[in-house]
């Protein structure tokens, strides 16, 4: 048979091309841009970092920030554990576990849209929520209306979302975990917590970091539940709003600052770049201990 | 983009230079004849109005021999991100309806064929105000033809007001009495609005908007009016969602019986009949509250670009479908009103037969005349957004209301440059 050298190159080519033309051009693009002070019809003039120094000076960058690192922050926690927990009752072979496996894992193929507006009607001043609170005796509580309250539902419907996606990811990696190390560990006579945490946990390490990556970067980038809960303004005065947000607000329609806009985005993949490194690091670290 | 979405029509002044006979093929608009292939793109006009726009479209192909309208449709969700594209690309269909907002930007870029220039004789065919709404402030041309129209009343809820001990009948027709009647409702834990005010509440008001190709609704005027809406927010006039939401969103809690009142269109009371039945039945329908007298409009258009390879049947066909014939019949298909200087003649504008759609329609064809689209055409989306966020600071007591109107008006000049 005669090896022809350019034949993988014709396998790869459609990938490439899609890649190129939807991925690497619009980034690079998105570089150029972000130096110029473009509009939404396109021109622009070369501004240099102009776009930078205004970030620097603009509360608005600094606010959306912090709430982008807050949400990462209070979402990557519940969303290393929790699908690994709820992944741990799942792997149990019981009659009706396939209904108990469905169930957590809906929230992740139902609509973004769907998602955010049955979230809306429940934690909405006159809500299902609120009114089980009033007519337990409490007073409404500013779930959409509070910013930090705000933040803080965004992060629940983030965290209901990702747990079945997760679950299954640790679903992979529990059947991969050797059934001897428990059985030993068993011997040995370890109870159950104790071979959580000296078998499973060890075992699923890579898999953890994993998730804690992926979860902290969708935790940064979060867009569509504040969006949802806040009727796409930010929450009041904007207090809640996140970097994408920030990025679409800004750079939306034809009146749109696309330089501005893209000097943004610039900076959320610089963070989030730095961030993947550091945790590529650190399981190194860990790897080599 | 947040839009009160109301839906479309047309009308008949066979335009000067089409042609009346249909038989025509040598015609002539703008600069060259009228014939060949055009792409005519709407908003969100299928499938509801899908039959009267093909008979337009029949109807102009039959008097101009030659022609062939292509028509796209885009539905209302991503219609500014299809425009966006189209426009970035040099690629806009030939007709393109539009709101002014959306034409400000795309005349301002140039990339729309002036009117004024191209078409001199049209202007006096349309409404004064409507075809002002088109151009662009302190540099003139007019860059699209006025197509359809709205305007309307307020709609109120009779048993919240008389659950707080106001006479049903006697709603607020000013900003004064607005707040005293919002204050009393708050007393009985009503809440009367949805949302803060818009900028063209501010007009409304009689808010100076824009000066000097800048805009000034941080004047005493506009501190005053927002000190009203603090007042009101602090005694619970306005429910919390209000320092968030949009008109659809202020809507929503109205048809819910949450607040006590909203503005709305002859659209709007179709909607409560079909989607909120015990809304309906309590229903009060009164002039729009208004400190200038005249009422606010709202309006769509249709634009040519200057990238269209057929301009002149482009121009053509924009006055055709929006000439007087072709916009009452589309009037009559969707609680919209002419903007032709003739269209509101019909006897649909002016005869009442004692439904309260005709009440309604009647009361808005009078208010027409004299309203005005207090919107700014300059008035962005960011703009907007930072009005909202300005006025959610006062409300909430971070800021008093003068330091959030001058921080609203600065972000809007800034954006406006």
């Amino acid at each position: 048979m005669t090896h022809r050298p350019y034949t993988p190159w014709l396998f790869l080519l459609p990938g490439l091309a899609i890649s190129l033309l939807f991925v690497i051009f619009p980034f690079l693009n998105m570089i150029v841009l972000s130096f110029t002070d473009a509009s939404a019809l396109g021109g622009g003039r070369f501004t240099g970092v102009d776009n930078f120094v205004r970030m620097a000076q603009d509360p608005k960058f600094w606010v959306a920030a912090r709430n982008s690192l807050l949400y990462m922050v209070g979402v990557v926690p519940p969303l290393v554990l929790l699908p690994l927990l709820i992944a741990m009752l799942a792997q149990k072979v019981v009659p009706g576990i396939g209904i108990f496996r469905t169930a957590f894992f809906t929230p992740v193929i139902a609509s973004a849209v769907v998602v955010g507006l049955i979230w809306t009607w429940l934690l909405d001043s006159r809500g299902l929520v609120n009114n089980v609170v009033e007519a337990l005796g409490g007073t409404r509580i500013g779930f959409l209306t509070d910013s930090t309250l705000l933040l803080i539902s965004s992060m629940v419907v983030t965290i209901w979302r990702g747990l079945g996606y997760y679950m299954v990811i640790y679903l992979a990696a529990l059947a991969n975990v050797p059934k001897d190390l428990h059985e030993a560990a068993m011997v040995d006579g370890a109870g159950p917590i104790r071979r959580f945490w000296s078998v499973t946990v060890p075992s699923l390490r890579p898999t953890m970091v994993l998730v804690a990556a992926l979860s902290a970067v969708n935790g940064f980038r979060v867009f569509s539940e504040i969006y949802l809960l806040s009727g796409g303004s930010g929450g009041p005065g904007g207090a809640s709003t996140t970097m994408v947000l920030l990025i679409q607000s800004v750079g939306r329609g034809l009146t749109g600052e696309v330089g501005y806009a893209s000097a943004l985005s610039f900076v959320l993949f610089v963070i989030l770049l730095g961030l993947l490194l550091v945790t590529l690091k650190l399981n190194r670290r860990e790897d080599q201990l | 983009m947040k839009r009160r979405t109301f839906l479309a029509g047309l009308a008949a002044v066979p335009v000067a230079g089409c042609g009346l006979s249909g038989t025509s093929s040598t015609t002539t608009a703008g600069n060259g004849q009228v014939t060949g292939e055009i792409t005519f793109q709407t908003w969100s006009l299928k499938p509801k109005y899908t039959d009267y726009v093909n008979g337009v479209i029949d109807a102009f192909q039959k008097q101009h021999a030659g022609t062939t309208v292509k028509w796209v449709d885009q539905p209302a969700d991503g219609y500014l991100a299809k425009v966006m594209a189209d426009a970035s690309a040099g690629s806009l269909p030939d007709v393109i309806n539009v709101p002014p907002d959306l034409s400000f930007p795309l005349a301002e870029a140039g990339q729309l064929v002036n009117l004024d220039e191209s078409l001199k004789d049209a202007e006096p065919e349309y409404l004064e105000n409507a075809w002002q709404a088109f151009e662009i402030p302190g540099k003139g041309g007019c860059y699209g033809f006025p197509w359809y129209l709205n305007t309307g009343p307020i709609f109120y809820n009779k048993a919240l007001f008389q659950q707080a001990g106001l006479d049903p009948d006697k709603p607020p027709t000013n900003f004064k009495e607005l707040e005293e009647q919002a204050l009393k409702l708050a007393q009985k834990k009503i809440a009367m609005l949805g949302q803060t005010p818009s900028i063209a509440d501010f007009g409304l008001y009689g808010v100076k908007l824009f000066e000097n190709d800048k805009f000034a609704f941080n004047e005493p005027k506009g501190v005053e009016f927002v000190e009203s809406y603090k007042r009101m927010y602090d005694a619970g006039a306005l429910i919390p969602e209000a320092l968030t939401q949009n008109y659809t969103g202020a809507g929503a809690k109205f048809m819910a019986q949450q607040t006590a009142l909203n503005p709305g269109s002859a659209y709007d009371l179709g909607k409560f009949k079909t989607d909120a039945p015990s809304l309906y039945a309590n229903i009060g329908i009164a002039k729009p509250i208004t400190n200038t007298g005249s009422a606010n409009m709202f309006l769509h258009g249709v634009s040519v670009p200057k990238s269209s390879k057929n301009q002149a049947t482009a121009l053509a066909f924009g006055r055709f479908v929006t000439n007087a014939e072709n916009q009452v019949k589309f009037a009559k298909l969707a609680s919209i009103f002419p903007s032709t200087s003739k269209g509101g003649d019909d006897p649909y504008f002016t005869t009442e037969d004692g439904s309260d759609e005709a009440r309604v329609r009647v009361a808005a064809a009078k208010q027409l005349k004299t309203a005005v689209n207090y919107t700014p055409v300059q008035f962005s989306d960011q703009m907007r957004e930072a009005l909202l966020q300005q006025l959610a600071d006062v409300m909430l007591g971070k800021k008093s209301a003068k330091q959030a109107l001058d921080d609203a008006v600065n972000e809007c000049n800034r954006l406006l440059k």
